[in-house]
């Protein structure tokens, strides 16, 4: 096992503020075979797995890169069709699919929604590195959704990279609830003009779990947009690290990014780092980000105690009334049922 | 007769792409109070704003002249140094300067001297008082943190301070209650002369009721439809815009 | 349409005197260090903290993060300048150059009307100090930190690099090795000064160094309102800053500390300021920075006091040619203790604002608040402006929140105001010296003065 320096933020602040990267030991498998317990349904889009292995800009780190990039054992490009399509897949970890090096690439030259869910069906120690490209073309309407419902002994380690062309219109849901140490890297590369980006993050840490994320979004085009608004929780001796930034690149004129960044703490031992930074070359933009941490609100705890609500059961509730504007946009019911019941018990 | 105070003509004006103001015509002369009417959308906010020169507008054709003097091009403080005044219908903010030292600076520009201090304040307190401001107001940032009524007064109270020859209102009735309407109009009156004009963009009829209206001029599609007297404002109460749709 | 806000005139600041000096040692190595030590008659124990510095300076890297500072080599810089005077408590036996430059900033008139005390540098050494009368009586001790050292030792060596450690990093070891001249003060304990007391450091050595060393101790339930003020005429070499404040601020006590920085555009500014402040007590910052090539400067809090509160205001104004990385940093280290922030930027002509944070809330600050404000100007599209900030919690009996905006002036407020009479740069210039009005409302009237020659006058323009 070796202690692997990943999730390097953009730009560089002082090392003892203890947030540049995150200093962590992997363990990363050595014997790979494929992953069979791979689901996909609903998709009549072309399928192959001619994935690019394009370097990518930021991601989580180089050892990782070049992992997936030799190593992957599931590969999964998308071209969709015409027809808007709801496209799942679902990657369900068991006794004999227990690592997982994956590239998805989904090429939207036409609208979909494409909602991507890692699940536990062992209590097993996992492993999951994956790279995820969504390119948007012009004037596309392209919704991913990532659901981490991995058990608590599993690593995970997801970097993102997403480009959005002119008139795209881009939402990103990304559940991230499971998992011991969960690192994720998102870069949204917003080149075309008109182009708009949403991204919609909850996190949940209990026990000693470690989220990372490390979301940067760069704006290139004019009157472009990005949104970024994270929810989260922590539970006991949880730590988190959000480091998000946007970068407003010169020439992005009329062009807006807004970033919000909430972290509920539940426990007096729970750690919450955030760096939401803001980088402007362009004189003529909005930018704003905004974070918060605090207790759950006690008056609204009290109001739900004096109804007859347990203490737990009414710091539940608030959890999930905080989560719930972020989870309501995932379409699929049973889907969404699986989650609220996943942050229950992650809860108790 | 009486030289014009402002002429408009044939003003065809965008905001990006879209028209506007499609063949507007207008005169104002001295002593007269004109109203114009006209459903959300007309280009009411948009010709109040282009007399002014608002960069975010562009002048596609047509004409604007002030006192004889075309004003098509001049900048906009210029334009108010000629004489021309503007209550906003969303009065700005503007943290870290008080109301009453931009009152000052701004009467300085528009003078071009600078003011006897002790006159300049004793007539702030006099306008102040009679529109019924609290005093504290003017010591407080521009705009910042006032109420929707306190910022319509307080626009009022730099048109009296400034003193224009032209004074457009644009829509400093709407989100009033009774009251403040009537303290509004009675703001209106001190103000209006012989010597100085008004232009009040509107689309309710409720301020006309406490004023002596010359004309008024209804806007639809960018156009001036027709032009009557207070008695229009009646008609278009009753029935609305509609009539008017199709001419 | 574009931004435009005039160059503020520098000309009062840029006055250079002739590089008349006693004494101007070159370079860093032992040998030097022992030759300041024994020219300031230093004693041994000062001699070993300097020593030990500079092998820590040896030892610890640049930065490996914020500003460019290539451009900085030491062994060119001089580390010691001595005027051609000692250390006088009349302005009349000031040497005329030097006099001549402090009367143009306007101390000496200040020290007659709005301060209880004066202390002014020039390059290595303090050339002037003097405090009133009934101050004296009451206990209160201002001087030069040579004079500290020799007549406070104890006190000196219970507090000297004790608040900022010389292994803070490598600019503070640097300082620690070849400290010059600086203030003392200390404050009896229940003695409040209804005035401040200044002290004033003028650079005017070419391709040398100020490593002035402030130490403030404001003993309980005292009161105090401190003012630093700096400028250098500029010149094509560069020169280097690297003072260093360390304030302590007792039980029930209150320090405010006021700073206009105005260095020219050749100085790399890496200074170090920080506060331990105690329980029920107040430390504030109020820091204008103005000047300068390079400067990475975050002035910090411990709040190791229960009940302990900090503020920081802040403004940055940055021009052409100039990085300025500024901020604040918070260390909350007991219970019910709170920090307010609040940064604001201006970047014009391709200059460069980084504002960088680090706030921690630690595990025993049960109840504590804190909340940060930061907003960004960009005056143009060919400057820039970076928000790099931390927050680290940990624990979850806190409130905290932080907001951050960059953008530029709106163009319906310009609207606005020209509607008003006032021409496109006035209106600009309005907005910008409100935007300022926070901070300067905080500064004292004859630094908020000072304020006004860097901005408010020269973007106001005509306005009255």
């Amino acid at each position: 096992m070796e202690n692997l320096k990943l999730n390097d933020t953009p730009v560089r602040t002082a090392r003892n503020f203890a947030i540049n990267n995150i200093e962590l030991p992997v363990e990363i498998p050595n014997k790979i075979k494929n992953f069979e317990n791979v689901e996909i349904t609903n998709c009549k889009s072309k399928i192959d797995n001619e994935v690019s292995n394009k370097e990518l800009t930021y991601g989580i780190g180089k050892i990782f890169e070049e992992l997936v990039f030799k190593n992957a054992n599931n590969k999964i490009r998308i071209q969709t069709t015409k027809q808007k399509e709801d496209i799942k897949i679902i990657y369900n970890f068991d006794e004999k699919n227990l690592n997982l090096i994956n590239q998805i690439e989904v090429l939207a030259e036409n609208d979909a929604n494409i909602t991507i869910i890692y699940k536990s069906k062992t209590s097993k120690q996992c492993f999951h590195t994956g790279i995820i490209r969504t390119i948007a073309k012009e004037n596309i309407q392209l919704n991913v959704t990532i659901v981490n419902l991995l058990n608590e002994e599993t690593n995970n380690f997801e970097a993102i990279e997403n480009t959005l062309y002119q008139n795209s219109n881009v939402k990103y849901t990304i559940i991230d609830i499971g998992g011991r140490t969960s690192v994720s890297n998102y870069y949204s590369n917003i080149i075309g003009n008109n182009a708009n980006n949403v991204l919609k993050t909850i996190y949940l840490g209990k026990d000693k779990q470690i989220k990372d994320l490390n979301y940067i979004a760069e704006l290139r085009g004019e009157k472009s947009n990005i949104d970024i608004d994270v929810q989260g929780a922590l539970n006991d001796e949880a730590k988190k690290n959000f480091k998000g930034t946007i970068d407003f690149k010169r020439g992005c004129k009329k062009s807006k990014g807004n970033e919000n960044e909430s972290c509920m703490l539940l426990s007096n031992r729970a750690k919450s780092i955030a760096l939401p930074m803001l980088l402007c070359t362009e004189e003529d933009v909005e930018g704003n980000h905004s974070t918060s941490s605090g207790k759950v609100d006690e008056k609204q705890l009290f109001y739900i105690m004096a109804r007859g609500i347990s203490y737990k059961e009414a710091v539940k509730l608030i959890v999930k009334s905080k989560f719930n504007k972020i989870i309501e946009t995932v379409q699929d019911n049973d889907l969404k049922d699986e989650i609220l019941k996943e942050i229950d018990e992650r809860l108790n | 007769m009486a030289e014009n105070l402002l002429e408009i003509k044939d003003l065809y004006v965008n905001a990006g792409e879209k028209e506007i103001l499609k063949g507007l015509n207008l005169e104002i002369k001295k002593g007269e109070v004109h109203v114009i009417m006209g459903p959300n959308g007309a280009g009411k906010s948009t010709l109040a704003n282009v007399i002014l020169n608002n960069p975010q507008y562009k002048k596609i054709s047509g004409k604007i002249d002030f006192e004889g003097e075309n004003i098509n091009n001049l900048s906009t403080d210029k334009i108010a140094k000629k004489g021309i005044f503007m209550s906003f219908q969303m009065p700005e903010e503007i943290p870290g300067i008080s109301t009453i030292n931009f009152l000052r600076t701004a009467k300085n520009n528009i003078t071009e001297k600078p003011v006897k201090i002790f006159e300049f304040k004793d007539s702030v307190k006099k306008y102040s008082e009679e529109l019924n401001m609290n005093p504290k107001l003017i010591e407080r940032n521009l705009n910042v943190g006032f109420s929707g009524g306190e910022k319509k007064k307080n626009e009022i109270l730099q048109m009296l301070i400034l003193n224009p020859k032209l004074a457009i209102l644009d829509e400093t009735d709407s989100g009033l209650d009774v009251d403040a309407i009537k303290t509004v109009s009675k703001g209106i009156e001190m103000y209006k002369s012989t010597e100085n004009a008004v232009l009040i963009i509107t689309h309710n009829t409720r301020i006309l009721s406490h004023l002596d209206v010359d004309y008024v001029h209804v806007l639809i599609n960018g156009k001036i439809v027709k032009t009557g007297t207070a008695e229009l404002a009646k008609e278009i109460d009753e029935n609305g815009y509609t009539q008017f749709k199709n001419m | 349409m574009k931004t435009q806000v005039q160059e503020v005139n520098r000309n009062i600041y840029d006055i250079k005197n002739k590089d008349n000096y006693e004494i101007k040692i070159q370079g860093l190595n032992k040998e030097i260090v022992e030759e300041i030590s024994k020219l300031k008659n230093e004693p041994e124990w000062m001699l070993e903290i300097r020593l030990q510095a500079l092998e820590m300076y040896e030892k610890l890297e640049l930065p490996t993060w914020g500003p460019d500072l290539s451009e900085l080599n030491m062994e060119k810089i001089a580390t010691y300048v001595k005027p051609k005077t000692n250390l006088n408590t009349s302005w009349d036996d000031v040497p005329e150059d030097i006099k001549n430059t402090f009367d143009k900033l306007g101390i000496p008139e200040a020290e007659k009307e709005s301060l209880a005390g004066v202390g002014a540098q020039y390059d290595s050494e303090v050339v002037y100090h003097s405090m009133k009368e009934d101050l004296i009586k009451q206990g209160v001790i201002y001087t030069d930190m040579e004079s500290a050292v020799r007549d406070y030792p104890e006190i000196v060596k219970k507090h000297f690099m004790k608040c900022v450690p010389i292994s803070d990093h490598k600019f503070v070891a640097l300082h620690a090795a070849v400290w010059s001249g600086g203030s003392f003060v200390y404050i009896p304990k229940g003695v409040k000064l209804d005035i401040p007391l200044q002290s004033y450091f003028r650079l005017n050595s070419p391709e040398s160094g100020q490593f002035e060393h402030t130490l403030i101790i404001v003993d309980e339930g005292a009161s105090l309102h401190f003012i630093e003020g700096c400028s250098a005429p500029k010149y094509n070499k560069v020169n280097l800053h690297a003072g260093c404040v360390e304030l302590y601020v007792k039980d029930n006590a209150y320090l405010r500390y006021s700073t206009i920085e105005n260095w020219s555009k050749n100085m790399m500014n890496l200074n170090t300021k920080k506060a331990i402040v105690g329980k029920n007590a107040q430390m504030d910052w109020v820091t204008g920075s103005f000047g300068s090539k390079v400067s990475m400067l975050y002035p910090m809090s411990i709040l190791n006091g229960d009940g302990s509160k900090t503020e920081y205001t802040g403004i940055t104004f940055a021009g052409g040619g100039q990085n300025l990385d500024t901020g604040f940093k918070v260390v909350h280290n007991a219970p019910n203790t709170s920090s307010v922030i609040n940064s604001k930027s201006i970047s014009k002509d391709g200059g460069a604002c980084t504002y960088r944070s680090l706030v921690r809330i630690n595990e025993n600050a049960k109840n504590s608040k804190c909340s940060v404000s930061c907003e960004s100007l960009m005056l143009d599209d060919k400057s820039r402006s970076d928000t790099i900030p931390v927050n680290d919690i940990k624990t979850d009996e806190v409130e905290f929140s932080h907001e951050a905006k960059i953008g530029k002036i709106s163009d319906k407020t310009i609207f606005y105001l020209m509607s008003r009479g006032l021409s496109e740069e006035d209106a600009k210039a309005m907005i910008v010296r409100g935007f300022a009005y926070p901070i300067s409302k905080e500064l004292p009237v004859e630094y908020a003065v000072e304020m006004n020659n860097l901005i408010n006058l020269e973007l106001e323009g005509a306005i009255g």
